[in-house]
């Protein structure tokens, strides 16, 4: 998808609801900063940026897609997905996941997966988890001022933590 | 890198030279469809990221030593008959042949293993295997997808597994079939019944070309519809089971034609060895139909055993693009018919020497 002012690749999609009805730009990063843009908090300046479009209208709302049936990494819509059977992106699940959620007890023989998960991504749930134990761990430890414990898991943490770092380079 | 042409003089180990053990299950196939985490599906990119997602994956491929000297092309380097000869041995789709920049094809040496980059997913793997072996099928393709799964980041979602373009395809990302010759159920007028018991399993039937396409030959594809809910191993001993229920049932009506009906099972192989023997001109719906009977003769003991396998290579020799690349250029479809005709005949004529000799010039 391209960018409302250019033709670069658009990465900011809003939607604009003004007397009910439905305004929708994307824009890419360059020209959704210059005009402001890039996120929710900078939603004022959007409003500036806009005026010209809402003269006198009642005070314009504005918000970025997501939840409202665009993807927000991708730009595809819940439409698109009905017409091609097909997502945009895969962060497109997150985006869609209610609907998506329905479908898939039709589709197949469950709704959770089963099968196998990229070795890659195993092993880093496995340290993420391991990491967060022992954090919790050693938070407890210092809560009870047992210092010592808290030592020989805060040397195991950090173990771990570099270990992961290497095996990431 | 292999050329096209050394792709091709070759054919594919799974296509030649199994004799008994491929009488009915000709092949098995698995794919798995994978995706990388931070890109668009190739329907919704843009031609730079397509081809940005396309150079990654080839990089990568390229380091696997199990895709050694393979094949591998950008499908705009390929032209149409090509893309068609691939589409014929099924190491691509029809999807992937209308494609070209940003989409690619990567095959190995032994045709055992095609890759499809930026298809309807970003990467798909596919195994093929003669007979049934669908776990052999399966461990094959999951060497690459290990191989690969070091390097890329594959999207990947907890709960909902492999991330695909379709959601039909989404948890494992694995479609596992087969290729059934059921001339047998077919002939007795089990088919009906018998496709009817795989669909309330809730397993898949094709034709020869998979989605859509209506059955030739008497051939059929069995696969699993469901990816989600059930891990690989399950999926592909079900499947496994369920094909090996049909390919029994299909024996059990082949030796029952026999005995019971020997008159009608020898008076179609007759013909259609006739017709084979003498045709000057075939369409290739035609062949692939008497090629289906020869085939059930062959194994049934009526013609000599060697046909089994010349019908198999017949099977996809006589496809309109492996024609047109034998011949060494565009051939117009009543061309065709004749160059097949002449194929099967000469195959024939060594296999099965004919009583009345016509192949001399004065016809």
């Amino acid at each position: 998808m391209k960018c409302d002012s250019c033709e670069e690749k658009a990465t900011v999609f809003y939607t604009q609801v003004t007397d009910g009805k439905l305004k929708k730009f994307v824009l890419c990063d360059s020209c959704a900063k210059a005009k402001g843009i890039t996120n929710p908090d900078g939603l004022l300046m959007a409003e500036e940026t806009l005026k010209p479009m809402v003269i006198g209208g009642p005070e314009p709302e504005i918000f970025p897609v997501k939840g409202q049936g665009a993807c927000s990494t991708c730009g595809f819509t819940i439409s698109d997905l009905q017409k091609v059977g097909r997502l945009g992106c895969p962060d497109c699940y997150q985006a869609f996941s209610a609907e998506i959620g329905q479908r898939l007890s039709s589709l197949h023989k469950g709704v959770l997966h089963v099968g196998h998960v990229p070795a890659g991504l195993a092993r880093k749930r496995e340290m993420s988890h391991k990491v967060l134990e022992l954090e919790e761990n050693l938070e407890k430890a210092v809560g009870e001022e047992r210092y010592e414990d808290a030592a020989v898991l805060r040397d195991e943490l950090e173990k771990l933590k570099s270990g992961e770092e290497e095996s990431l380079s | 890198m292999m050329r096209f042409t050394t792709l091709l003089k070759h054919p594919a180990d799974w296509m030649t030279g199994h004799g008994a053990e491929t009488s009915v299950v000709l092949t098995s196939r698995v794919r798995l469809a994978r995706n990388l985490a931070d890109a668009p599906y190739p329907g919704w990119a843009r031609k730079v990221q397509r081809q940005e997602v396309m150079a990654e994956i080839c990089q990568h491929l390229d380091e696997l030593p199990l895709m050694k000297d393979s094949f591998s092309h950008e499908l705009s380097d390929l032209d149409s008959l090509q893309k068609q000869v691939l589409v014929e041995r099924h190491l691509i789709s029809r999807e992937q042949a209308a494609r070209n920049e940003g989409s690619a094809a990567v095959v190995n040496r032994k045709q055992s293993l095609s890759l499809m980059v930026n298809e309807e997913d970003h990467l798909r793997i596919q195994a093929i295997q003669p007979s049934l072996k669908l776990e052999e099928a399966y461990n094959l393709a999951r060497e690459v997808d290990q191989g690969l799964e070091q390097k890329l980041a594959f999207a990947f979602h907890p709960s909902w597994g492999y991330l695909t373009a379709c959601p039909t395809n989404l948890g494992t990302g694995m479609r596992a079939s087969a290729m059934l010759h059921l001339p047998g159920l077919v002939l007795s007028d089990q088919i009906g019944q018998v496709l009817k018991g795989i669909n309330k399993l809730g397993l898949a039937v094709r034709g020869l070309y998979g989605e859509g396409t209506e059955s030739l030959g008497n051939l059929y594809q069995i696969s699993n519809q469901s990816t989600l809910g059930e891990s690989e191993e399950e999926i592909l001993q079900r499947l496994t089971r369920v094909i090996g229920d049909v390919a029994r049932y299909e024996t059990q009506a082949r030796k029952k034609l026999l005995s019971e009906d020997p008159l009608m099972v020898r008076d179609r192989i007759g013909r259609a060895t006739g017709i084979l023997t003498y045709a000057r001109i075939i369409s290739s719906k035609e062949a692939l139909n008497h090629l289906s009977m020869l085939r059930l003769g062959a194994d049934l003991g009526i013609l000599p055993t060697c046909l089994l396998e010349s019908c198999d290579r017949l099977f996809m020799e006589t496809q309109p693009a492996h024609l047109q690349w034998t011949a060494g250029r565009k051939l117009l479809p009543d061309a065709r018919d004749a160059m097949r005709a002449q194929m099967i005949r000469d195959q024939l004529h060594s296999d099965l020497p004919p009583a009345i000799d016509i192949s001399g010039k004065e016809l």
